[in-house]
């Protein structure tokens, strides 16, 4: 089992996935969760990374079928202004993703989740042929 | 308001990196609304810190309080307890500010976590605009309230330059040419004989000779330390 942390943050409508859920990806997965993706603020991914997640996912469901209108929208910018903030102090911007994903759909979801999982594996990858 | 913008932070680092407990403070006033220094901003400038530290071996503590204005001195009475419990302040508030807790609290070491950059509105959500220059000589009564020394690249008080094309600036054509604006603006005011006025070179006095500019009003001085 890898000791790598991922935590997702999640807004409550796009999906009730549960850790059983991602029980595959072979990391500590933490979900979060939000009564909307838009309620994510910038400084939520950067607690995470200080609680030592490795990589932070953000939820939100597909553009256009925000609950709250504009939710996952702000969550997209949201996402982009920490990933600035990662880059200042010498983190990859990569290691957040936004997932745009179809409400309820965990399947989608989970796929989401790997993804964003794989990418932590490639920044890792990369950090070791370069250290 | 005065619009200001967060420093670079790895130049932030540097002014903290022999403290191991800071406080980051914020203002609720022009660096709250321009969503430079207030209660977000500093939320998120002290976890950013402690996350660099943390991963450069260096633990950092902080402590977040953000006051309703640094510019008063009766807003600041709480960093009297506060300094105690830290090494040092990154304040988020303008120059301002910044000066302020400096002349207060001598013992305090204190660093700016923004840079102040100028006196501005805000047209839309995310951007700011400078709109005055803050040069103590207004003249915008002539100009249709527009001003040329703030939203002029040249500074020219009888405009526009022979660069102006198509209404745009020179310097930067993505930005409209305020005397161009002046000249239409006046025109539709019917106020064009405004424009017959040529000015002398403008006196800069009032702009900040002879150090830094003070403002009284004696009706409302009380125990004055002047």
């Amino acid at each position: 089992m890898s000791e790598m942390k991922m935590v997702i943050l999640c807004c409550h409508y796009t999906n009730e996935a549960t850790k059983e859920d991602v029980a595959d990806i072979p990391a500590r997965v933490e979900i979060k969760r939000y009564p909307c993706s838009g309620r994510i603020e910038v400084v939520d991914i950067l607690r995470a990374f200080e609680d030592d997640a490795e990589a932070v996912m953000v939820a939100g469901c597909e553009k256009g079928s925000c609950h709250n209108h504009s939710g996952s929208s702000r969550a997209e910018k949201r996402v982009e202004a920490a990933r600035k903030i990662l880059e200042e102090i010498g983190l990859e911007p990569e290691r957040v993703q936004m997932a745009f994903v179809p409400r309820l759909d965990t399947g989608a979801f989970v796929e989401a989740a790997k993804k964003t999982f794989e990418t932590l594996l490639e920044i890792s990858r990369k950090g070791e042929s370069s250290s | 308001m005065i619009i200001a913008e967060r420093k670079p932070i790895p130049r932030i680092l540097q002014m903290i990196e022999p403290f191991e407990r800071v406080a980051v403070i914020g203002c609720r006033g022009c660096v709250a609304i321009c969503s430079a220094g207030g209660d977000r901003e500093v939320e998120i400038l002290a976890s950013a810190l402690r996350l660099a530290r943390k991963r450069a071996g260096k633990p950092l503590e902080t402590i977040e309080e953000t006051f309703v204005r640094q510019c008063d001195p009766e807003y600041l009475a709480p960093l009297t307890d506060l300094k105690e419990k830290v090494e040092a302040v990154v304040s988020l508030a303008c120059g301002v500010g910044v000066n302020l807790v400096a002349d207060l609290h001598p013992d305090l070491k204190v660093y700016p976590g923004v840079d102040t950059s100028f006196y501005g509105a805000n047209p839309a959500l995310g951007e700011w605009e400078e709109k005055c220059r803050g040069c103590g000589d207004c003249i915008i009564d002539f100009t249709g309230g527009l001003c040329p020394i703030a939203r002029c690249a040249k500074n020219l008080l009888n405009g526009p330059c022979g660069g102006s094309q198509g209404g745009r600036c020179e310097i930067r054509p993505e930005v409209p040419c305020v005397w161009h604006q002046i000249y239409e603006r006046l025109k539709s005011r019917g106020e064009l004989e405004k424009l017959t006025q040529v000015w002398p070179a403008k006196n800069w006095i009032p702009a900040g000779h002879g150090g830094p500019r003070e403002r009284v009003r004696p009706d409302l001085q009380v125990n004055s330390k002047k």
